[in-house]
Parts: structure tokens; C-alpha cells; sequence
């Protein structure tokens, strides 16, 4: 079992100079101040007097101009680029603004944002409605799914939660009963159905319960709840229907392509239509 | 869906039997047909729930009544009361022949419904590679085998050589999704990881198969709707990517509304399997068997997030429990099985199908980097053909692709293949055993494949 204190020691922001550049780097200094993190500002684009004096500018403003921070300017394409970055400064967690929801084309081609979602190793966090006066997050939704990685999202979440003093934490075990109609051959009876169903339901329970027995709790409300459907949309619409201001998943097992798409990967249910701030959690050094 | 239902409706008008003449029933006719339909259900089901009490799939027992009912003993000794529970002549035969034919492509809807396509996308490199070789090697062998030992297989035309040699590697290649995930869970192996491989690469397998026979199907088939194989090639490909993509996007739309205007999940029921018909209908126009246009349409639907397991459940019961009883007992009513009982057959039939399996997933396995055993494991439980051999075996049968010897071996090789897979997965994957595989769930440790 996992027990992190904050597993994002180091972040990223990739900065654009778009009109909500200014409320990413206030979310920022919120991160910095909650998750004590070192931070890395990532601006991909040819370095100009002026872009470079107006970001120090903002840094200043917002309190980010700390010894421990660093400003990163590179030339190239953007994702590479970021991704480069990420991987040789071994960077955490990625930070980035993200629209909620994008035209079709877009969707499927992939924005920047969504495009490095789908490709960094490390955790990705998609801000959705930066805001110059940053709430923080106040209620949670994390996947609590039946995967070896929900412990550590799990205890990412956590962590994330404590900093931020959040009013909820739901985790959420989705199960897929579409898998377990396999298993609904016509010679087993009513009751031994149900009987297999339960006690399948009841072998993920106690998954959960063990895994939320070793974290360290204290002054977090957990709820626990299970929803039946397909996994990704249903933890999606649960977010979109509480109202949750930051949604946890696991990291997907692979990179994600076009064909993830076409056939959604359960993330890509996520990232069709952000329902509110998205944490895609990759355990260090998980392999599949 | 309108262009859908507009080629099928022009292709019916175009025949002039359907335009002209109007055939129905008689009294003493109708009488019977209702009769047979009745006493092939109640049948199917005493004998079916018999073998249901030794552990046997409740498919075995309805193939069984079939046997016992049919020509083989009944219907040998006392051919009148036979003709009660199933006739194949006359305008009787000829009404029963399509009640079969509406249960297959029902059954075949379902089979499709738990295709699903993200699990396949999703497995990882194990299963894809289990799924590759599982597929490639008795696609290959069963062709092979076919192509040079043919008149060992019961095949003497040699205008339909090619099409029987990739029906018998088609046949090798298929593999019984509900039977395996069955005996998975009786040995509390499905959720494992080896138990997620199996079903993963079955998926796959059967998709691939599936599209293989239907094309094999057509190419038997050639005469009957009058389209050519470039069209119809295009026209199924047309299909196939058509509702597997912007189909199942517009399906997936339109749940929600009909959900909230229609009574739910009767509606569904209705619904699905008017769009199966539909898909059905239009790939039998197109010269492709109608198997394929259910089967596609049932992994379409079957792949939306607004399908929810009580509207899968009501699908599920109403096509298990009426129409694949209805199929699997006049499968029996078609074939004399003893005498047509050919004993080298069986077991060359039994020996090229175990064998390509376990050759093919086994290897698939071990390149995947699973251990001997284990990769043993995964050949046994994806050599569990089951009912979907059946299927494939007689719709062969009815396209006259393969003798009637050769369909009793495939029906044995079919059972028998299906009632191993357990013990033999028992006997590689003792219990002290499973924990040396990582589950999916429980085990944190970072998986290797």
C-alpha cells in the first residue's frame, strides 16, 4: 500500500502568452503555496526582450519569483518540446490550461493541452477556469477503480486534498457490468448471478477499504460510491453532477492515439467534455 | 439509417414472388408450426436443464434433444412424432427454416453486444499478441490442411476449395467468448490478469473470424443477390467502418432521446433488434451473410455508454432463452448424427483444432512473455469453441460449404474442446498457483507485459 505526502515535488506550467496566461500563473503560486513544490515555467516559442520582461513581470506580481523556480524558453514545436522538458528535468506534474470542450476537428486532431495529456509521463493537471483569485479545490472526484494504479492516485488525492483543506472527497468505483454480462451465461440462475455480482462487488470493497485503511485521513470527509456503467463516462457525469471542481484519474496504460478516440479510451471520455478540472495521476516508474 | 432501409426495401421489390404472390400457412400447417415451435422450447429446456445438473453448458443438452428428437433416433423409428416437434419440408420446413435464420442473426446481435471494443483496444501487448498468433497460426493450419487434405475433410468440389479451406481456418480460429469467461470464473481466474488476457484476445479473435466467415459466406453465395464481389466488398466495408464509427456515434446520440420519448428498456429491446434486422437485412443485399450485419450492429450498440446492464439483461434473456434454444435443438433436426458419424474425422477434426489453438495462442503467450504453463493455460482457454463453432457449422452446412460427416465432427469438436477447457485450466492453473499471476485488481506490483 501507498502512503505519499505530496507526490508533486516538482511542476510545470506551460505559460502561453494567450489572455489567460495571468490566471494560470495565480493558480500556480495557489499550487506552490499548498503542495511546497519547486516551479518550472515552460514557455515554448522564440525568446524576445519583451515576452521575456512581461513573464518576469508576472512572476513578480504573483509571487513566483522565487530562488527555487526556474523559467524555461525553448524553440520548437510546442508538445515535443514540453514533453522534452518534462522528461529531463523530471518534472511531476504538469500543469496546463485546457478548454472544456473542443470543436469535433479539434477534438480529434488534439489541442495542445489534450495532446500532452495523452503523451506525458508524468501527472498532468488541466485547469479549465483559471481564475486571477484562485478558490483552490473544494470537492474531489477520484477513480477508485479495481486497477493496480488507483493506490497511488488514491494517495495522490489525498495528499492534494489535505493541502487544500477540500470540504469533499468521493471516491468512486466504477464497475463495468458490461464485462461481468459475460459471465451472464443462460445456465446460471437469478440468485447465483446476483451471488457471483455480489461477491465480485464485495472483493472490490474490501480493495478500497484496505487501500483507504493506510492512508492517513485525518480531516478529509471520504465518501465512497459505486456507480455501474462504462468507466470514464460514468466517474465524468458523477463530476459534472456534483458540481466537483477537480476530477483524479489514473493515467492511462498507454499513450493514447487517434484510434482512442475513435474507440474511447476510458480517459477520453474525460477529455471529450472536461467536466471541471481534470489530474491525470501516473505513478513514477509504473511500467505495463 | 434511412439510406439503410431504402436499399433494403428497393432489393426486397425487386423480386417478383414477393411482389405477386402471397403464400401463407394452412390450418393443419399453421397448427403444426406453432406445435413444433412450442415442443422444440419445452424440449430444449428439459433437456438442456438435465446436462445442466452434470455441469455441461445448457447449449450441450439443447444440441442433445435435437439428436434424440431428430433424425438420428426419434425421428428414424417414428418419423410422425418427430414431424411434431420439427419438420423440414413443406411450407412448414420452409417457416421453421426462417425462424432459424431470425435466431441466428439474434444470437449473433448478442455475441456482438459483448464484443467490446475498447477492451480489445486496451489489452496490452500479451493479449494482442496472444490474439495475433492465436489467430494467425490455425487460420493458416485449418487452410492449409483444408487445401491439400480436403477429401479427408469430406470435401470433393473443387470449385469451392478455397472458400471450404478458409471456412475450416476460420473454424479453427473462433472461440467461444461466454464459455471461456464461464470457466474462468468458476476457477476465479476472470478477473486475473491471464483470465483478462484470455477474454481480450477470444474478443479479438471472434471479431476477425466473424468478418473472415461472413466474407467466406458470401463467396458461396455469389448467385444469390446478384452483386458483385468488388460491390459487395465495398459495400461491407462501407458498412462495417460506416456503423463501427459514425453509426455507433450517432447511436450513442440518439439513446438518450429515445430513452427519455419511449418506454425504456422495453423500448430498447425493440429498437436494437429493429436495427439488427436493419444491419441484417442490408449486408445479405450487399452478398454478405445477414450474421455479419447483427453482429456488427450488436458491437455498435453494444459499445454505448447509455446501454445499461438491465437493458443488456432484457436483450440477453429474451434472445438465450427463446431463440438460441429454437436454433441450437433443430441444429439436431438437420443432420442424421450417427449416421453420419465419422470416427477418423472427429478426430482429426478434435486433434487440428486443439492443436492450432494451443500452438497458436500458446506461442502468442509465450512471445508475450507469459511462462510455459501459463501460456499452456491461455492455449486450453481460448480453445474452448462452444456454441459460436456451432453456429458457424451450420450456417456452413446450410450454404452447403461442408458435408454432413464434416459438420457432426465440427459439433463434437465444438463440445468437446468446450467441456475440456475447464479441467485442463484447472490442471495448469492450480489454485496455490493463481497467486503467482499479478491480478488486475489486488496486485500493486508493477506488471511486466
Amino acid at each position: 500500500m501507498i502512503d505519499v505526502e505530496i507526490p508533486f515535488r516538482k511542476i510545470a506550467v506551460a505559460v502561453a502568452f494567450s489572455p489567460r496566461c495571468e490566471a494560470l500563473l495565480a493558480e500556480a503560486k495557489l499550487l506552490q503555496d499548498r503542495l511546497e513544490s519547486k516551479m518550472v515555467f515552460v514557455h515554448v516559442g522564440k525568446k524576445s526582450l519583451q515576452e521575456e520582461q512581461y513573464l518576469k513581470h508576472l512572476l513578480h506580481r504573483f509571487g513566483l519569483d522565487l530562488p527555487q523556480n526556474r523559467i524555461i524558453w525553448e524553440e520548437g514545436e510546442p508538445v515535443e518540446t514540453i514533453l522534452q522538458v518534462c522528461q529531463r528535468e523530471e518534472i511531476d506534474l504538469l500543469v496546463a490550461g485546457a478548454l472544456e470542450k473542443e470543436g469535433l476537428v479539434k477534438y480529434f486532431l488534439g489541442g495542445v493541452s489534450r495532446k500532452l495529456s495523452r503523451r506525458v509521463k508524468c501527472s498532468m493537471l488541466m485547469l479549465t477556469e483559471p481564475s486571477i483569485h484562485p478558490a483552490g479545490f473544494k470537492h474531489l472526484v477520484v477513480e477508485g477503480s479495481d486497477h493496480p494504479k488507483s493506490d497511488f492516485t488514491i494517495a495522490a488525492a489525498i495528499a492534494v486534498g489535505r493541502a487544500f483543506q477540500v470540504e469533499a472527497l468521493d471516491i468512486i468505483q466504477e464497475t463495468d457490468l458490461s464485462k461481468m454480462a459475460l459471465l451472464r451465461h443462460e445456465e446460471l440462475k437469478q440468485s447465483e448471478a446476483e451471488e457471483i455480482k455480489e461477491k465480485f462487488l464485495q472483493e472490490e470493497d474490501q480493495k478500497l477499504e484496505d487501500i483507504l485503511s493506510c492512508k492517513d485521513c485525518s480531516g478529509l470527509t471520504i465518501n465512497t460510491e459505486r456507480i455501474e456503467g462504462k468507466p470514464g463516462y460514468v466517474i465524468t457525469k458523477f463530476a459534472r453532477e456534483k458540481k466537483a471542481d477537480l476530477l483524479v484519474l489514473n493515467s492511462p496504460d498507454k499513450q493514447m492515439g487517434i484510434i482512442d478516440r475513435v474507440f474511447p479510451h476510458d480517459i477520453e471520455y474525460a477529455l471529450a467534455d472536461l467536466p471541471c478540472n481534470l489530474l491525470i495521476v501516473q505513478e513514477p516508474n509504473y511500467s505495463v | 439509417m434511412p439510406w439503410l432501409i431504402c436499399l433494403v426495401i428497393c432489393s426486397l421489390f425487386r423480386n417478383p414472388i414477393i411482389r405477386y404472390k402471397v403464400a401463407k400457412l394452412n390450418h393443419h400447417e399453421l397448427i403444426q408450426f406453432i406445435l413444433c415451435i412450442g415442443a422444440m422450447l419445452i424440449a430444449a429446456r428439459l433437456v438442456g436443464e438435465f446436462f445442466r445438473k452434470f455441469k455441461m453448458p445448457l447449449v450441450v443438452g439443447e444440441l442433445i434433444a435435437g439428436v434424440l428428437l431428430g433424425p438420428t433416433l426419434l425421428g428414424k423409428y417414428f418419423p410422425l412424432i418427430s414431424s411434431y416437434f420439427y419438420e423440414s419440408h413443406g411450407n412448414v420446413g420452409i417457416a421453421l427454416n426462417g425462424l432459424t435464420t431470425i435466431s441466428v442473426i439474434m444470437l449473433l446481435f448478442v455475441a456482438g453486444m459483448e464484443v467490446e471494443l475498447s477492451v480489445i483496444r486496451q489489452s496490452g501487448s500479451v493479449a494482442f499478441k496472444t490474439s495475433l498468433i492465436g489467430l494467425i497460426i490455425p487460420l493458416a493450419l485449418g487452410f492449409v490442411t483444408a487445401y491439400f487434405m480436403g477429401q479427408y475433410l469430406g470435401h470433393t468440389n473443387q470449385s469451392t476449395l478455397i472458400p471450404f479451406s478458409l471456412f475450416i481456418g476460420t473454424a479453427m480460429a473462433v472461440s467461444a467468448l461466454p464459455v471461456i469467461a464461464r470457466t474462468l470464473m468458476d476457477l476465479k481466474l476472470f478477473r486475473t490478469r491471464i483470465g483478462m488476457i484470455i477474454i481480450a484476445a477470444a474478443m479479438f479473435d471472434d471479431l476477425v473470424g466473424w468478418i473472415l466467415f461472413s466474407v467466406v459466406l458470401g463467396m458461396m453465395d455469389q448467385s444469390g443477390g446478384g452483386v458483385d464481389f468488388v460491390k459487395t466488398l465495398g459495400l461491407t466495408l462501407l458498412y462495417a467502418i460506416g456503423m463501427l464509427t459514425a453509426g455507433r456515434f450517432l447511436i450513442n446520440k440518439s439513446l438518450p432521446w429515445a430513452e427519455k420519448n419511449f418506454s425504456w428498456p422495453g423500448g430498447f429491446l425493440s429498437i436494437s433488434l429493429g436495427m439488427a434486422f436493419l444491419g441484417a437485412a442490408f449486408t445479405e443485399f450487399a452478398g454478405i451473410h445477414a450474421i455479419f450485419g447483427a453482429f456488427i450492429m450488436g458491437i455498435a450498440i453494444g459499445d454505448s455508454v447509455h446501454v445499461t446492464e438491465k437493458a443488456r439483461e432484457i436483450v440477453h434473456q429474451f434472445v438465450t432463452n427463446i431463440f438460441a434454444p429454437l436454433f441450437f435443438i433443430s441444429v439436431g433436426f438437420k443432420v442424421d448424427f450417427l449416421a453420419n458419424l465419422d470416427i477418423v474425422m472427429v478426430t482429426l477434426v478434435l486433434f487440428l483444432a486443439v492443436f492450432c489453438k494451443l500452438l497458436g495462442a500458446g506461442l502468442g503467450a509465450l512471445w508475450g512473455g507469459l511462462s510455459t504453463k501459463e501460456a499452456l493455460a491461455v492455449g486450453f482457454g481460448m480453445n474452448a469453441r462452444g456454441a459460436m463453432e456451432i453456429i458457424l457449422a451450420t450456417l456452413a452446412l446450410q450454404a452447403k460449404l461442408i458435408s454432413e460427416p464434416l459438420f457432426v465432427a465440427i459439433v463434437i469438436m465444438a463440445v468437446l474442446t468446450s467441456v475440456m477447457a475447464g479441467p485442463m485450466l484447472q490442471l495448469l492453473l492450480k489454485p496455490d498457483s493463481v497467486p503467482l499471476f499479478s491480478t488486475l485488481a489486488g496486485d500493486s506490483t508493477p506488471s511486466q507485459d
